[in-house]
């Protein structure tokens, strides 16, 4: 925006070429930050109904620079916040003193014009549009390299350029260049939404975000209130140097401009990877339902994604929190991947990415370790932007071969979410049967179940879950529990008998008691998980 | 009340106070009347009240190009002559009872005294004007609704031209076209006026408010400061200092006389015609006539009339309230900015009750407030 109050230094004014030798300063003096934002022609020596701040009073037509009435004029101007008169002065002609006095002491200038004074009026008024006129023209020019066209990033950065003469470029959401370049940027902050402007000391930066809407579904209790933040999905900076970092209102509505074209072509891009990913969705689901030799039709859909049913498969499962864009980060995904040397298909599912490397033989020990070390690498690429917990499944061979290695590649990326201390990353073979056995506990079944079990020990006094939960653990020995929980042998035998009574079961019977015990472990483990996750949000 | 020798001195100052820079030159009129006053007890100045109600008063005094009247001194039958035609003219050929001041503003507050010793006739206490004004047609006679016709203008070597059937206006501008092309001033005799209707179409109390005003400048010490000068005249002081700039009234218009204030640096503007008209503070307007704007010299605090101001002079721009006869709305149009031809509305000390510093200080850019009050 071009600020309305702007105006010009007298100087600026004096130096105009129609201005130039013409127009001398007769009294008075600006304060050095005073600027003129104007001039208005007034008529005769009455008093004009108003002179808006900034002003210069030009009177028209032949005045007597003694006339008494310049003072009141002066007074009128000073009091309304104009900065003085321009009248029409032989250049014999002196200003009476006291209106000299006058001026100085007001703080407003006379100055005396050799020349008709409309003119001057309409040369200072065309040169004080001008910025407003060049902000309109250049934002203009943009609108219509532009508007109405589906033009991709670097075309856009081409018209920003032309417009602007400054090198411009797209980055995306974390401030990586997409397009364009010769823009070094530093000093951008990437999770404010907001226009930018980053001044260095030879140039200043413009930032412009590209916001598109949000995603994420909003979960239930945080639906009511406040609409979505849209988040940035790229920048659009823009370089400005020299001369040219005084036009950085006139960029900066162009970049508004040119954001907008950008994000038309961000949006066009994101529907063929929407329609894209419901196809992979589509297939993904047959392919991971299959029992027996896969039909005809399935083999040729499966081709023409590029995936490969035969051969030998290693299931990579990497998991996000709910709510993460897995379609639009789904590239950032085979990025990753790609980088760490694997050609793996990746296809959004659920909440994250269901992947998997396909070779034509058997892979020995050694390069199934290699091909978990590259997984690793890809995780760790991943980790630094996005919370993610991955699983790698063994190799399983055929069709078929995918569903088994997918889905011990998913058990792993589930235990993983809960092991920080690997970085949440295991791999199957790793984990022993016990661990995966209890994996299998903590699905979305048994757990609600697991919590109806014990519930009548919930908000009971004397922490029974843990007691419990110890008490199993410690091989049902009640002074071993009474240790581990730092309380007195009689508390923990009391507190046994006031779970078997209150769950109506007899801790003798082993069934009884494996499934307690599952129950004990999925409880304190989700809930160990929710305490931790809390502060995250 | 009788005016004697020794109160000439006051009077003298008072009438050219309230000359407001006009009324002509007073020194010549109070030299003339010293003269005459100086084997005698004084003229009596009756006021209003205590004549009869049918007692017959004639308005008089000296029309035309004052400065003359200095050069060009009368011979002394003027005024006889001039009563003697009116007399004759409206059939009232017994003596008035008493005389009065056309303009107690300048040298017509001195010239009916004059008249008064040289016929031995009383000079009651009122004049048509209550200050100095420029126009015939400017009487408190016209602003009542009464004409200023019939009238004698009598010049120095003895001619008599007698007006009547004109408008004031026609008065005024008969008078000026016979004296511009004759002797420059001449003596002007009014039709006889009851004493019983002086109150309705006359500033009354006026010659007695000028010598207490005299008196009190005069009681002032040497370069006595703005408050006492405010104190003693009852009015206020715009500004202290030097005469920075003068232009003269023209045929383009009015004059000006500029001093910057000693105190705040005010930048002060009289605006002046034959008298001055109006008081610019800063550009901002704060006072006008009909309010008696004078410059007094600073040290000796005589008035310097509008002719005499000169760039360099150190003076005191001051303020005195218009008599009371001249702020009734109705009266007003006649002597306010546009009675001169100026079209800024009239500004009076009589307005604001206690002049407010706001005239000269709207906070905006105005600097410290130069306007000393009294």
């Amino acid at each position: 925006m071009v600020d309305a109050d702007a105006g010009v230094p007298l100087p600026a004014l004096l130096a105009l070429p129609e201005w130039a030798g013409r127009v001398r300063v007769l009294a008075g003096r600006l304060a050095p930050a005073a600027l003129v934002t104007g001039l208005r022609p007034h008529a005769g020596l009455d008093l004009p109904d108003q002179v808006a701040g900034g002003e210069l009073l030009a009177l028209v037509g032949p005045v007597s620079l003694a006339d008494w009435r310049l003072d009141a004029l002066l007074r009128r101007v000073a009091d309304t916040g104009g900065r003085g008169l321009l009248l029409a002065a032989a250049p014999a002609g002196g200003l009476g003193r006291t209106t000299g006095l006058l001026a100085d002491r007001l703080g407003v200038v006379v100055l005396g014009a050799d020349a008709p004074v409309l003119d001057l009026v309409v040369a200072a008024r065309v040169f004080l549009a001008a910025p407003a006129v060049d902000h309109a023209g250049a934002v203009l020019a943009v609108h219509r390299a532009l508007g109405g066209r589906l033009l991709a990033p670097p075309a856009v950065l081409a018209a920003l350029d032309r417009v602007l003469g400054a090198p411009s470029a797209l980055l995306d959401r974390h401030g990586t260049l997409i397009a364009g370049g010769a823009v070094e940027l530093t000093g951008l902050r990437v999770a404010e939404p907001v226009p930018q402007r980053i001044a260095a000391p030879d140039r200043l930066l413009l930032a412009h975000p590209v916001l598109l809407p949000e995603e994420r579904p909003v979960p239930a209790e945080q639906s009511s209130g406040q609409p979505t933040q849209p988040s940035p999905q790229a920048w659009l900076v823009v370089a400005l140097a020299g001369a040219a970092t005084s036009r950085a209102d006139t960029a900066a509505d162009a970049l508004v401009v040119a954001a907008g074209a950008v994000r038309h072509w961000l949006l066009t891009r994101r529907l063929d990877l929407e329609r894209d990913a419901r196809a992979r969705a589509a297939l993904l689901g047959d392919v991971l339902r299959l029992t027996g030799e896969p039909s005809a039709e399935l083999r040729r859909r499966a081709a023409d994604a590029g995936w490969r049913l035969a051969g030998w498969h290693v299931g990579i499962r990497i998991g996000v929190s709910p709510g993460v864009d897995v379609v639009g980060l789904r590239e950032d995904v085979r990025t990753a991947l790609r980088a760490a040397g694997l050609a793996a298909v990746v296809a959004e599912d659920g909440a994250g990415w269901t992947a998997w490397v396909t070779v034509t033989d058997e892979p020995g020990p050694t390069e199934v370790r290699e091909l978990a070390e590259q997984a690793r690498a890809a995780h760790r690429g991943l980790a630094r932007t996005l919370d993610v917990h991955t699983g790698i499944g063994r190799p399983r061979q055929g069709p078929e071969g995918i569903a088994r290695t997918v889905a011990e590649a998913a058990d792993a990326a589930r235990l993983a979410a809960g092991r920080p201390e690997t970085g949440r990353f295991l791999h199957v073979d790793r984990l022993g049967m016990a661990q995966l056995l209890l994996a299998w506990t903590r699905t979305d079944t048994f757990e609600p179940a697991a919590r109806a079990l014990l519930a009548p020990l919930r908000d009971q006094p004397g922490d029974l879950v843990r007691t419990l939960a110890v008490y199993l653990d410690a091989e049902s020995s009640i002074t071993e529990t009474a240790a581990v929980l730092g309380v007195h042998r009689n508390t923990a035998a009391a507190r046994i008998a006031r779970v078997e009574r209150l769950l109506d079961v007899s801790l003798a019977d082993r069934d009884e008691r494996l499934a307690l015990q599952l129950a004990c472990r999925t409880i304190l483990l989700a809930d160990r998980r929710e305490t931790r996750d809390r502060p995250a949000r | 009340m009788r005016i004697r020798t020794d109160q000439v001195p006051a009077l003298e100052r008072g009438v050219a106070l309230l000359g407001s820079g006009g009324g002509g030159d007073t020194r010549t009129g109070s030299v003339l009347l010293r003269g005459l006053l100086a084997a005698t007890d004084g003229v009596p100045v009756p006021a209003v009240a205590d004549l009869p109600a049918d007692a017959l008063v004639v308005p008089l005094g000296v029309v035309g190009a004052t400065a003359v009247f200095t050069e060009k001194l009368p011979g002394g039958g003027e005024f006889e002559l001039g009563v003697e035609a009116i007399g004759r003219w409206t059939g009232q050929r017994a003596a008035p009872a008493a005389l009065m001041s056309i303009e107690v503003g300048g040298l017509n507050g001195i010239s009916a005294l004059v008249a008064g010793a040289t016929l031995g006739l009383p000079v009651v206490d009122a004049d048509l004007c209550g200050r100095g004004l420029p126009r015939l047609d400017q009487f408190s006679l016209v602003a009542a609704g009464r004409r200023v016709c019939p009238c004698a203008l009598v010049e120095p070597g003895g001619r008599v031209v007698l007006v009547d059937g004109a408008s004031p206006a026609e008065v005024e501008r008969t008078a000026r076209g016979y004296l511009a092309t004759t002797g420059g001033w001449a003596v002007l005799v009014l039709a006889p006026v009851p004493a019983g209707q002086l109150a309705d179409c006359a500033v009354v109390g006026s010659v007695g408010a000028a010598v207490r005003l005299g008196a009190a400048v005069l009681a002032l010490p040497e370069s006595a400061g703005a408050a006492a000068v405010a104190a003693a005249i009852g009015g206020r002081v715009l500004g202290q200092g030097p005469v920075v700039e003068v232009c003269h009234a023209s045929a383009s218009g009015p004059g000006s006389a500029s001093v910057v204030d000693r105190g705040g640096g005010a930048v002060v503007r009289l605006v002046m015609g034959t008298e001055y008209l109006l008081a610019l503070v800063d550009g901002a307007l704060v006072g006008t006539t009909p309010d008696v704007l004078a410059l007094l010299d600073a040290r000796t605090l005589t008035p310097i009339p509008c002719d005499r101001v000169r760039p360099g002079d150190e003076a005191l721009v001051v303020q005195v309230p218009a008599p009371a006869f001249w702020t009734r709305p109705d009266r007003l149009p006649l002597v306010s900015p546009r009675g001169f031809g100026l079209p800024q509305p009239p500004v009076l000390l009589s307005d604001a009750g206690p002049p407010a510093p706001d005239t000269t200080a709207p906070g905006t850019t105005a600097p410290d407030a130069p306007v000393r009050e009294g």
